[in-house]
């Protein structure tokens, strides 16, 4: 137990400066923010740079103790947890040129594999899904989807 | 006192349409609740973008998503006394004694009683809500962009000395949403702030990408962390009545419940994971002299239950009067409001009756719903409990996928919102809640604006934020809340330091 509280408030710890820097870059960037003419004594600059003041504080005092953390998964669970963003991006950039149902598809299939289906029983989910869910928001919902080039 | 705008609101909320729609909300809310994958926060955000291409008018959007707010917090308590597991935050303290109630093979009897206490809460908080809101409106007419500024200061103590185990964290993810809300273009200069030069963010960061990027691709990546193996439903119901001995023992529990979940409802941004725990904790104190507490006590039970359902009624007050969102999920509510851009605030009740009247007025006519739903359907409710994973998780991100995409059928809004979704799954990880992060980017634009507001008045001068008696008072409650975890803490390191000599 001790070795994984160990390794969380150290990753605790590299998410606290990971935020300090943040907080600087971004009141850099606000102090920075060009603007022709302000109608207010403020003007667009002082709030962004005033928050990230707040933050670095905030930050200084997490970085005292960034109390309980969970430990970072590893192994084959670490690969399942990146493949699912993965699939999410591949879907996104998929949806306009190969449409709507196939990008869906690859969603509900490869997600519901990675979450323990049978391959048979996520590919059956996956068709199923694409077919259910174009069917609710063409049709039911008339939300604009595209259809893409496949079948376009 | 005038409570022309609650008769009227039955009017709008007694419609064939509006009446549908609020049936429909209170299924899929309970459905929301009673599924641990996903809670009010996230199925109120997915549903936002399909009311909006519906078309749905601003009051109806609004019933809509009350009903599912209500009828998720009646759902929680399903899989909490079933599986153990809370549908959502604010049933965890139902399955502390609902549970061992259901291996006493009492579950039944668990989901009629807590099913009867979460209506009585639920009315509890109605009425309070439909009392409190005129008064409150009323008080809140003079504020000024000062007494504004201070109210939303007020806003952030409570928050941090209320929500979460740190107050640090919460306070880092109230500020990480102002931060957030700066994006864009800044109205009163013309400045771009944070756009990287990318078009897409001219106009800020999009509401509904930013909460079901939080909520639902989080989500998502951490059942697959947690994927339990050895959780159990249990199918034995046992008799489904509840029995009149209970009934009359649990009274004072779930009175005083639904008194405690209004308060903190109220009380800003603190929602029914507070309210419940609070609740809990204050009747093991009153009830508990057996110590029965934990081991199927049914007022351990009915207490919780009794004020997360006032809570929700509660959190609508100070975010229709004042808007300042009373939990989590009111913000959500409360940037729904503004993409039909209506900017709640104590003209509201005056300005759109129809839509403060009609949500309050559907609240009651939900809660009746939602019993009559809770109490014979629990059956088919706690069946759905046993959809796969494979199955349930691919379904909401599709619904999110097609969320973000459908407002403005643009892919960045997808690829920001899987940004947004591991920067929020890391946090998670680190013990940070996301609804601070929500209150903090609703509230970033109206609190930057009534701060520039109120120095344009003053000509630069920062003690107008001090000079009426309002403002006064809200710096002495703001503070006032910032020490009170300070007080709480030294509080137990006394009581420990005595208890070890």
């Amino acid at each position: 137990m001790s070795d994984t509280t160990f390794s969380s408030s150290r990753i605790g710890r590299i998410g606290g400066l990971l935020m300090l820097a943040l907080a600087i870059a971004y009141g850099i960037g606000g102090s920075q923010i060009d603007y022709a003419f302000a109608s207010d004594p403020l003007g667009p600059r002082v709030v962004p740079v005033l928050l990230a003041i707040i933050l670095a504080v905030l930050c200084l005092f997490y970085l005292k103790n960034p109390g309980t953390a969970e430990a970072f998964p590893t192994g084959q669970l670490l690969v399942k947890i990146v493949a699912v963003p993965l699939l999410l991006l591949a879907s996104a950039l998929l949806l306009e040129p190969a449409g709507f149902a196939a990008s869906i598809f690859l969603l509900t299939f490869g997600v519901g594999w990675i979450f323990g289906a049978p391959l048979r029983l996520a590919l059956i989910g996956g068709v199923g899904q694409a077919a259910l869910w174009w069917f609710v928001f063409s049709y039911l919902l008339d939300v604009y989807l595209p259809v893409g080039q496949l079948f376009g | 006192m005038n409570l022309d705008y609650l008769w009227n609101g039955f009017t709008v909320a007694l419609t064939m349409q509006n009446l549908l729609i609020g049936l429909a909300g209170c299924f899929i809310g309970t459905l929301v609740g009673a599924l641990p994958a996903i809670g009010p926060i996230n199925g109120i955000a997915l549903l936002i973008p399909i009311a909006y291409t519906m078309g749905l008018p601003a009051e109806s959007t609004m019933i809509l998503l009350a009903a599912v707010y209500c009828g998720a917090e009646y759902g929680g308590r399903i899989s909490s006394i079933l599986l153990n597991v809370p549908g959502d935050a604010g049933a965890v303290m139902t399955a502390l004694d609902g549970n061992p109630m259901a291996r006493q093979g009492r579950a039944g009897e668990a989901l009629m009683l807590s099913g009867l206490s979460s209506f009585v809460g639920g009315v509890f908080g109605a009425v309070g809500l439909a009392l409190f809101a005129p008064l409150l409106a009323g008080l809140a007419i003079g504020f000024g962009p000062a007494e504004y500024f201070v109210l939303m200061v007020f806003a952030f103590a409570t928050l941090g000395s209320m929500v979460g185990s740190q107050p640090v964290k919460t306070l880092i993810g109230c500020t990480l949403g102002l931060m957030l809300a700066t994006v864009g273009l800044d109205a009163t200069s013309g400045a771009y702030r944070f756009t990287f030069n990318e078009p897409e963010l001219g106009d800020g960061i999009e509401f509904v990408v930013l909460v079901i990027g939080l909520f639902s691709v989080s989500e998502a990546l951490l059942i697959l962390e947690h994927q339990a193996s050895g959780v159990t439903v249990i199918r034995e119901l046992g008799r489904m009545t509840a029995r009149l001995d209970d009934i009359r023992k649990s009274i004072g529990a779930t009175l005083r419940g639904s008194v405690i979940g209004f308060i903190v409802g109220v009380l800003p941004g603190t929602g029914a994971s507070v309210s419940s725990a609070v609740s809990y904790t204050t009747e093991k104190r009153i009830s508990d002299t057996e110590g029965t507490f934990g081991k199927g006590d049914v007022r351990g039970l009915t207490a919780p239950e009794a004020a997360n359902n006032a809570t929700a009624c509660g959190a609508f007050v100070p975010m229709l009067t004042l808007g300042v969102p009373g939990s989590g999920t009111t913000a959500v509510m409360l940037g729904a409001l503004m993409l039909y851009n209506i900017q709640p605030g104590p003209m509201l009740i005056t300005e759109r009756p129809e839509v403060v009247g009609g949500l309050v007025a559907s609240l009651f006519i939900g809660n009746v719903l939602l019993l009559l739903l809770n109490l014979p359907l629990v059956n088919i409710f706690a069946r759905v409990l046993t959809v796969p994973n494979w199955l349930l998780v691919p379904g909401i991100l599709v619904l999110s996928v097609v969320g973000v995409y459908s407002t403005h059928a643009s892919v960045f809004s997808i690829l920001l919102m899987l940004g947004i979704g591991i920067i929020g799954w890391l946090l998670r990880k680190a013990g940070f809640d996301m609804a601070p992060i929500i209150l903090g980017f609703v509230l970033g634009h109206v609190m930057e604006v009534n701060l520039r507001n109120a120095l344009a008045i003053s000509g630069g001068d920062i003690s107008i934020l001090f000079q009426s008696k309002i403002s006064i008072i809200l710096w002495i409650l703001a503070g006032a809340m910032a020490v009170m975890p300070l007080i709480a803490g030294w509080r137990k390191a006394k009581r420990m330091k005595t208890a070890t000599s």
